[in-house]
């Protein structure tokens, strides 16, 4: 039920984001002021998002959905 | 919403969007650089960074797992229009793991007691930017006693004429070999796995103070995905997956912080379904920055994993375990990380920069798996909860 929610809520999200931009989204360049600080950056340190997903990739059943391009192992 | 904040110019705006579709591990150091990491205008300065990490993982009454991983980052600029970039690690592991569920490893049991291992890992990228787009093609090799595995990827990213919409399409492919005898273990000899990633994104700036990104990945894999040091191994030769990532990032001028969230989730053809939920937050003090956070994630069991038998007081009974392994037909895995559990990750990073181009940072989590973490509330039975912490301290240089 929780699972259906969270899908729900993110198919919803989703459908609102992508069939709205007409109406969401013009923001001017001279606004983007503060979406430039480097907190506000998905991939802030690859070096660090390299080794915690080769960690969790190594003790859990699910990995990827960040990029492609990275090789296996045969993690323990 | 007013800013403060000097007006950037549109090449830099851009860079937000790109930068931020960059491939993890291949990516441009954005904490350093946010706005020179655009995607259209190469870098202006070079790059290097490297990482000491550490980690450790335990169950009660069971030290594990024991790791070192450094790692050094290069990316420089060529011709104005071009870029490279290359990376290095060097895992050193040892400790031992389960042979079943989280069972202590024995020579009786057919397990690894202990085991130590290096894998040395290196990859290559390179990237032409032009007016409003940028391409890329990686290749990577990793290496370890009993793996290795070749890969390459590529990469189109282009935004819209506003700069604030930016789409990629990125497609990875990996082949792996999977040999054993070298130990003399021979569970796994000349074994092959081949893997495929597609992978489409959008990312669109909403508002002066946010930004949201939504990545939809599909994977075919084929060959061997038995785990060669686990009893009562047999997994499916195809393994096919599909992965959504929605990831919102959200400045919050009060407090000159910014929020970022994420949301993946997994499904694949050995009956796993997951859930990640990510938090941190981001917040500069000077020249500080601290980076708390958090992670949830939870999975149900694999269609052929198997729950132990437990005795009357509850304990593991190794003897009934065996015993219904026996009566399995088909697909078969008492692999820890095949069941179904929860697992919860407390972080905190803390960067220093000591200058505009040099930046230390020192990184700790804290991560626990356990059965009652699960969404639903209760996992798989008869495991222990598994305990990890990771630490890393870095230091990067742009000169």
């Amino acid at each position: 039920m929780m699972k259906k929610t969270i899908l729900g809520l993110l198919a919803v999200t989703s459908l609102a984001w992508l069939g709205g931009c007409s109406s969401i989204g013009q923001v001017n360049a001279w606004e983007k002021g503060n979406l430039a600080k480097p907190g506000m950056t998905f991939e802030s340190d690859p070096l660090d998002q390299r080794f915690t997903q080769h960690i969790y990739g190594s003790k859990e059943n699910s990995s990827g959905g960040y990029g492609v391009g990275g090789g296996g192992c045969g993690c323990n | 919403m007013s800013t403060h904040n000097t007006p950037p110019t549109p090449q830099s705006a851009t860079g937000v969007l790109l930068a931020s579709l960059l491939l993890p591990g291949l990516a441009t150091l954005a904490a350093l650089a946010p706005a020179s990491a655009a995607a259209e205008t190469a870098p202006e300065k070079s790059t290097i960074a490297v990482k000491y990490g550490s980690y450790s993982d335990s169950q009660p009454g069971w030290d594990r797992i024991k790791a070192t991983a450094p790692q050094v980052y290069v990316q420089a600029p060529i011709a104005g229009e071009w870029s490279i970039e290359a990376s290095g690690v060097a895992d050193n592991v040892s400790g031992a793991t389960p042979y079943a569920h989280t069972q202590k490893s024995g020579a009786s049991s057919g397990g690894k007691l202990g085991m130590s291992d290096e894998r040395k890992a290196g990859d290559v990228k390179i990237t032409r930017y032009m007016a409003r787009s940028a391409i890329s093609a990686s290749v990577a090799y990793s290496k370890e006693n009993d793996y290795k595995s070749t890969a390459l990827g590529l990469d189109a990213r282009w935004s819209s004429d506003d700069n604030n919409r930016t789409w990629t399409l990125g497609f990875g492919a990996a082949s792996d070999t999977i040999d054993n005898t070298a130990s003399g273990i021979n569970t796994a000899i000349n074994e092959h796995k081949n893997t495929q990633e597609f992978m489409g994104g959008i990312t669109q700036v909403l508002t002066p103070a946010d930004i949201v990104q939504f990545n939809l990945t599909r994977g075919v894999g084929s060959g061997y995905f038995n785990d060669p040091y686990k009893s009562y191994d047999l997994r499916p030769s195809q393994r096919d997956t599909w992965i959504g990532l929605a990831r919102w990032n959200h400045y919050l001028e009060p407090f000159d912080a910014s929020l970022r969230t994420s949301y993946r989730y997994y499904s694949d053809t050995f009956g796993v379904q997951s859930h990640t939920v990510g938090l941190d937050w981001v917040q500069p003090v000077g020249k500080l920055t601290l980076t708390p956070g958090m992670r949830y994630y939870s999975q149900q069991a694999a269609n052929f994993y198997f729950d132990p038998v437990l005795n009357a007081q509850g304990q593991y009974d190794a003897f009934g375990t065996l015993m219904r392994v026996v009566g399995l037909k088909g697909y078969k895995s008492a692999d820890q990380r095949l069941a179904a559990f929860g697992a919860v990750t407390l972080s905190m990073k803390i960067a220093y920069a000591i200058n505009p181009d040099t930046v230390v940072d020192f990184k700790v989590e804290t991560y626990r798996q356990a059965a009652d973490l699960y969404l639903s509330g209760k996992g798989s039975p008869g495991l222990d909860p598994f305990n990890a912490q990771f630490i890393q301290i870095g230091l990067t240089r742009r000169f």
